[in-house]
């Protein structure tokens, strides 16, 4: 289980997609608005390789996240 | 008092935005009346795929962003191949959409679409603008991010409501600040140590050059480090120009279509230094065969993400390329390194031909007119291919001097991308020498460009490689399916020349070998645009290849007897 918060809601369906794209499932997905940004919780299940390719992806988008526009 | 779309505008402008891309539409009016009087210029493309190509092109051969506008619905998803072109390739480029009024968002209103769902995969962030308080600080995030460590695009969806309406009444609360720079990530010492213990302790090391060179401005860098190693020096197709052409050490491009001797020092080197490049496919074939005999990789790169994605590194440098390059010509000054010299002459000497097909004698040859062309052209001009067996003779041959002077589309393979990209670089550099070498299928993707050309006076010159076929697949198809020509053959081809003056663009037929060379004259004298119609013999094929999937060892120079 990994827990991020984000700016922007959109990017858990984003990392669905990724998930998805790289043959891993997600096992348990979960969401709630704190003031102006998200915590998210979720776990997925799949090959090693593709897991830790989401990790690393995950990661970035997260890094992107942080540009915000304030 | 200024309106949303002046805002965008003055915006644009105070980043650094003298030209955009564009094609107007209904939900994107009030930009365009807000551009009527406005300084920055807009080119009118005849589609809005070559919008953002051309926004490509200017991105590409200036490393600054280049920008794109496009009205909603269609307009927006028109935009849709270049953006996912951009964001494999990483160039930054900004896409400015129009949408419908917030208030029918949602009611399938005419023309919307929504195009930040569309995109959300395929960009690194895309801002839908719902008040006009938040376009100017959804304009510098979108520039931040779309030059921000590994570029890419950024779309900004800007309804027609906010875009008309008046700054007065909503601004007045606002303080736009800029969110803090992010620190680029820096190489660690202990890594950067490993790397050079790797190299004094290599017998057959190899430098691999890639796209990342030329976003971090690393070619001269680079150039030093690999003149002060010593080693053999590859490069993927979107790492050329960082390399030296004129290096005896320049082994050319790796991977499906590369020089042989380049393939084959990446199967011999011991340890190999992958410098901002992603091992794509193309490059690697089977991952599972690639350098086979080395014991260590360096995997150099802005993007954690990439590292052991295809290729398990022994060693990984996170950080801005130019930086790491530095880092490590800065320490291997203090190292003593084994000579080279013997691996690399080896390595180097091997093959100096590529491979070819004889054509018959009454055909032109493709290759020919390239390898004359490229004989030719000024140090300084800037090649922009389109997509198939034009665009691999041409990364084969091609001298560039620097990687923004060789424009492709590399990791998406867009056809229809070479004229547009083309434009975009002439307009950013208008003083130089612009070469669009396109196949006759790509160039009618986007043959209504010529109009581009005209209404803008752009001196782009075309080199259309027209075998009557879609080469690249029906070269697959004569090697791997049979010589079944499902769909490839293009005999009903339409009279290019007669196109082009129809345009009021100057064009030449050059169809045998004889004429290569003043036809090529010609063009360089000319001061306008200009289109050589080259017909050329339809079955020539692109040589050496390896087989997609396979490895060095299935490296094919010519059709099996």
């Amino acid at each position: 289980m990994r827990t991020v918060t984000a700016n922007d809601g959109r990017i858990l369906a984003r990392i669905i997609h990724l998930a998805h794209r790289f043959g891993c499932t997600y096992t348990s997905v979960a969401s709630e608005q704190l003031g102006a940004a998200y915590r998210m919780e979720f776990a997925f299940a799949g090959p090693g390789d593709a897991l830790r390719r989401l990790d690393a992806q995950i990661t970035k988008l997260l890094d992107d996240d942080r540009e915000t526009m304030e | 008092m200024r309106t949303g779309a002046a805002i965008v505008l003055d915006t644009l402008e105070s980043l650094g935005v003298e030209t955009v891309f564009g094609y107007p539409g209904g939900a994107i009016m009030p930009l365009y009346d807000a551009l009527y009087d406005h300084r920055i210029t807009h080119v009118l493309v005849r589609h809005e795929a070559a919008a953002v190509f051309a926004a490509s092109g200017f991105a590409r051969s200036t490393g600054r962003p280049g920008v794109c506008i496009a009205t909603s619905g269609p307009g927006a998803t028109n935009l849709i191949t270049g953006i996912v072109d951009a964001q494999m390739d990483n160039v930054p480029v900004i896409a400015l959409t129009g949408q419908v009024r917030t208030t029918v968002m949602g009611t399938d209103a005419f023309q919307e679409v929504d195009v930040a769902a569309i995109t959300h995969q395929v960009t690194k962030r895309n801002i839908v603008v719902r008040s006009i308080d938040q376009i100017e600080p959804a304009l510098r995030a979108a520039f931040r991010l779309a030059t921000g460590e590994r570029p890419g695009p950024v779309l900004v969806d800007l309804p027609t409501d906010v875009l008309r309406a008046f700054e007065e009444e909503q601004r007045q609360a606002t303080v736009t600040q800029a969110s803090p720079v992010r620190e680029c990530p820096r190489a660690d010492a202990q890594s950067l140590d490993a790397a050079v213990a790797a190299l004094q302790g290599a017998k057959r090391p190899l430098l691999i050059i890639g796209g990342g060179a030329r976003w971090s401005g690393a070619t001269e860098v680079f150039r030093a480090l690999a003149a002060h190693i010593g080693a053999p020096v590859a490069s993927t197709l979107h790492g050329l120009g960082c390399a030296d052409p004129g290096d005896p050490a320049f082994l050319g491009m790796v991977g499906m279509h590369g020089w042989k001797r380049a393939n084959l020092a990446v199967a011999n080197a011991d340890v190999i230094f992958a410098l901002g490049m992603r091992f794509d496919d193309r490059v690697t074939g089977d991952p599972t065969k690639f350098a086979p005999n080395a014991h260590t990789i360096v995997h150099a790169d802005i993007d954690k993400a990439e590292f052991n994605k295809v290729v398990r590194a022994q060693i990984t440098l996170h950080g801005d390329l130019r930086e790491t390059l530095a880092a490590l010509d800065h320490r291997l000054a203090r190292v003593t390194l084994p000579s080279f010299e013997e691996w690399c002459n080896a390595a180097c000497a091997r093959e100096e031909q590529l491979p070819r097909d004889d054509t018959r004698h009454d055909h032109l040859s493709a290759t020919d007119f390239l390898d004359a062309l490229f004989a030719a052209l000024p140090q300084d001009a800037i090649v922009a291919t389109d997509v198939g067996q034009h665009q691999m003779w041409a990364a084969q041959r091609v001298r560039a001097s620097h990687p923004q002077h060789f424009l492709t589309s590399g990791g998406l393979g867009s056809m229809g991308f070479g004229l547009p990209a083309a434009i975009g670089a002439q307009i950013a550099h208008p003083g130089r020498m612009v070469v669009a070498v396109v196949g006759d299928g790509g160039f009618q993707m986007s043959m209504a460009e010529l109009a581009t050309l005209r209404r803008h006076e752009l001196p782009v010159k075309i080199i259309l490689l027209d075998n009557r076929n879609l080469g690249m697949v029906r070269q697959w198809q004569e090697l791997f399916y049979s010589g079944r020509y499902s769909a490839t053959a293009l005999p009903d081809n339409p009279e290019f020349t007669t196109i082009a003056r129809a345009y009021g663009i100057e064009s030449r037929l050059v169809d045998n070998a004889n004429a290569i060379d003043a036809a090529i004259a010609r063009m360089l004298e000319s001061p306008g645009p200009m289109l050589l119609h080259c017909a050329c013999f339809p079955h020539e094929n692109v040589w050496p290849i390896i087989p997609s999937g396979k490895s060095v060892d299935d490296l094919m120079e010519a059709l099996p007897a």
